[in-house]
């Protein structure tokens, strides 16, 4: 009986041994398992401590390859000449915890856009034992997210001038909003090119949804329509309402070198004219 | 490059003359003179002017090419610039080229209309 009472007590300590080793192991299997997350450890001056399997699927060194290098091995060369690496570690060191997106360096020399925390070690009397740093690649999300900025950069280009051609030999330029330099720009390449392309000897500008005009706006107008002949094109300026009529007027632009109408309908009507073309109706051409 | 570069053709009552892609300032003064002598020795109606594979405009390009306009109007003849590029068109803009009242033209073909 006497002899029974030490077993547990020895037991437990061994419990405790296994249940220690265990759980070390636990750990790292997690580390080395974890797909999405790239976890190493630096020593305190950077050095890389532990390493694995995921990255190296990511970074693309081997265990043998990088243990015991800098971990500036990671970060493009303009990173390190500004210091990038040391202050990461710094600002680890000092506030707990860093976190950056950026671009990050494979062994190829390939780039991969990554999500970065490097957070310090510290043992149970607070000294700093090296650094924990878990990288996650974001490519693919930061791709998606570019294409989408470029796709609404595009929606946003084509809402501000569109150019259609409403006839044969005639293309539209229907111009809503305020004209500054920049759409004014656009509008100008989009129409000499639409112009080229479809060799439409009438461009049509129609400035009815223009709010108001300004000399600038105006002389924008007159570089574009100068533009279009050197082509050998000719532009018909439609939408000119009373009070724009009047503005032009005021501000002395001349425009008397420019086919000009009121309304998008006797615009088009005298583009057909130049490219004598005529609408007749059905009741009038059998009549 | 100088005159080889550029080819005049009298076709009929035109004068169809073609520039290169990125004519040089020997070029530029050597089609004046060329266009010259033909409106001399051809006395056509109308110089058709192809400058579609034209690159680059620079100033000294397009005084020439006014100036010449100008001076085919007097031999008495029309000048007609065909098929400038819109990425030239835009420079030309922007330096204040306008090639005054020049006739331009899209197409070869709509320039002999």
């Amino acid at each position: 009986m006497e002899s029974r009472q030490p077993v547990p007590r020895k037991a437990s300590d061994d419990e405790k041994a296994m249940n220690t080793l265990q759980h070390s192991e636990l750990l790292q299997l997690l580390v080395d398992s974890v797909k999405d997350y790239a976890i190493i450890m630096l020593d305190p001056r950077g050095n890389v401590i532990s390493w694995s399997p995921t990255a190296e699927r990511l970074k693309g060194w081997r265990h043998d390859e990088i243990i015991g290098q800098h971990f500036s091995r990671f970060y493009p060369a303009e990173d390190i000449e500004q210091g990038k690496t040391e202050m990461e570690l710094r600002v680890a060191t000092q506030e707990g915890r860093f976190e950056d997106e950026g671009w990050r360096v494979r062994k190829d020399g390939s780039r991969f856009w990554a999500n970065v925390v490097i957070t310090p070690l510290r043992d149970r009397d607070g000294r700093l034992r090296g650094f924990g740093k878990v990288t996650r690649d974001l490519t693919d999300r930061r791709n998606a997210e570019e294409k989408i900025k470029r796709q609404a950069q595009e929606i946003v280009e084509m809402a501000a001038v569109p150019v259609v051609q409403v006839w044969e030999g005639i293309v539209l330029v229907p111009l809503i909003g305020t004209l500054d330099s920049q759409r004014t720009e656009q509008l100008m390449e989009r129409l000499l090119n639409r112009v080229t392309e479809t060799s439409s000897p009438v461009a049509l500008v129609d400035i009815t949804g223009v709010p108001a005009i300004d000399t600038q706006t105006a002389q924008h107008l007159i570089e574009a329509i100068a533009a279009v002949r050197l082509l050998g094109s000719e532009v018909v300026l439609t939408g000119v309402r009373p009070s724009i009529a009047q503005t032009l007027v005021h501000l002395g632009i001349d425009l008397t070198n420019v086919t000009t109408r009121s309304s998008l309908s006797t615009g088009l009507r005298r583009a057909l004219e130049m490219l004598e073309l005529r609408i007749v109706s059905k009741g009038a051409s059998s009549a | 490059m100088g005159e080889f570069a550029i080819s005049v053709i009298k076709v009929r009552d035109t004068l169809l003359v073609t520039v290169p892609a990125e004519p040089d300032d020997s070029t530029v003064s050597a089609l004046q003179e060329r266009v010259l002598s033909a409106m001399e020795r051809h006395d056509p109606k109308r110089v058709v002017l192809d400058i579609s594979a034209v690159e680059t405009l620079d100033s000294f390009f397009a005084r020439t090419v006014s100036e010449t306009a100008r001076m085919v109007t007097l031999m008495g003849g029309r000048t007609i610039i065909v098929g400038m590029r819109p990425a030239v068109a835009i420079t030309a803009t922007q330096i204040g080229v306008t090639l005054g009242g020049i006739e331009t033209a899209l197409t070869v073909e709509r320039a002999l209309d």
